[in-house]
C-alpha cells in the first residue's frame, strides 16, 4: 500500500473511531445501568478496560514488528514498531491515570503497590525506555536494535500483568470478560465494554496508520536531503 | 367485640409504623450524599479526550512539517 493509501485509510478510521468516542460516552452517560455496588465510578471501567486492552496490542504490535526487524532488518518494521510504541505509551497513560481515579472511589487510596498496578506501571517505564534507548544511542542503527529488544523484553510483561490477578491475592478485579467461563456482566454493560473495546482498537489502528505514514515520509524527506547534499 | 378488635389491630399498626418512623434519622442526620465520584469519572473521560487529541494534533503537526520540508 502507498503512503498516500495508508495515510486515507488512517484518517478515515481515526474520523470513525472519533465518532464512535462520541457515541461510547453518550452510551456510558445515557443508557447502560448503574451498577448497584459502586454507583457511577463503575463508569470509569468503559474507557480504562479498552485502554488497558489497545495499549497491550500496541506494544504487542510494537513487540512483533521489533522481532521481525531484528530478524530481516527491514526499515519500515522498525517504523511500525515506532508508531506503535507510540500509541502504547498513549493509551497506557489512560490506563494508568483512570484507573486510579476508580481506585479513590472503591478502594479509597489511588494507588496500592498491587502486582497487578506496579507491573503495568513497569511495562509503562520499559517503553519510556524504548524512546530513550532510540534517541539516546550514538548510532541510530544501534539504537533501533537496542530499542527493538526493550520493545520485546516489554511485551514479554503483558501476560504477566494479565494473570497476575490470577497468581497473586490483589486488590485489582478478576478479569469480567477474558476466563474461562462466560463472562459474568450484565448484557447492557457487556454491549458497552464490546463497543468501547472496537472504538479504541478502531481510534488506534487508525493513528497507528498515519504515524507510520508520517515515519515513511519522514524516511523520504531524510533519503531526498541525503541526496541534495551528496 | 369486632369494633374493639379492629381498633386494637389498628392501634397495633400504629405503633408499628410508630416504632419504624422512630428508628429513621432526623433529615439534618441523614448522610450527606457526596458529589466525588461524578468528579473522578468526569475527570477520567476528560483524560481521555486529552491524550487522544493530544496524539491526533501531534501526528497532524509532524504530517504538515514533514510535507511542508518535501514540498521545498
Amino acid at each position: 500500500m502507498s503512503v498516500k493509501g495508508i495515510r486515507l485509510t488512517g484518517t478515515a478510521l481515526a474520523v470513525l473511531g472519533l465518532l464512535g468516542l462520541v457515541l461510547v460516552y453518550w452510551l456510558s452517560f445515557f443508557w447502560v445501568s448503574t451498577e448497584v455496588s459502586q454507583g457511577i465510578a463503575q463508569r470509569i471501567f468503559y474507557v480504562h478496560v479498552p485502554a488497558a486492552w489497545t495499549s497491550f496490542l500496541a506494544f504487542g504490535i510494537a513487540a512483533f514488528t521489533s522481532g521481525m526487524y531484528l530478524w530481516l532488518r527491514d526499515e519500515r518494521l522498525d517504523r511500525a514498531a515506532l508508531a506503535a510504541a507510540e500509541g502504547g505509551m498513549v493509551f497506557a497513560t489512560i490506563m494508568l491515570t483512570t484507573g486510579p481515579l476508580w481506585g479513590k472511589i472503591a478502594w479509597g487510596t489511588y494507588w496500592e503497590w498491587d502486582p497487578r498496578l506496579t507491573s503495568t506501571l513497569l511495562l509503562w517505564f520499559i517503553f519510556l525506555g524504548y524512546f530513550m534507548v532510540r534517541t539516546g544511542t550514538e548510532n541510530p542503527e544501534k539504537g533501533k536494535r537496542f530499542a527493538a529488544v526493550v520493545a520485546i523484553i516489554g511485551a514479554l510483561d503483558i501476560p504477566f500483568i494479565h494473570l497476575s490477578v490470577v497468581w497473586f491475592r490483589t486488590l485489582h478485579p478478576d478479569p469480567v470478560v477474558l476466563k474461562p467461563e462466560q463472562p459474568t456482566l450484565p448484557a447492557d454493560m457487556l454491549t458497552l465494554l464490546l463497543v468501547s473495546l472496537a472504538v479504541f482498537t478502531m481510534l488506534f489502528m487508525g493513528l497507528f496508520l498515519l504515524r507510520y505514514a508520517l515515519e515513511n515520509l519522514r524516511a523520504e524527506a531524510q533519503a531526498r536531503s541525503r541526496e541534495a547534499t551528496a | 367485640m369486632r369494633k374493639v378488635r379492629i381498633f386494637a389491630l389498628s392501634l397495633f399498626m400504629l405503633l408499628v409504623a410508630a416504632t419504624d418512623l422512630a428508628g429513621q434519622l432526623p433529615s439534618n442526620q441523614l448522610p450527606t450524599q457526596s458529589l466525588k465520584p461524578y468528579w473522578h469519572v468526569f475527570i477520567a473521560y476528560a483524560i481521555v479526550i486529552v491524550m487522544v487529541l493530544g496524539w491526533v494534533v501531534s501526528i497532524a503537526r509532524r504530517l504538515t512539517r514533514v510535507e511542508a520540508q518535501l514540498g521545498e
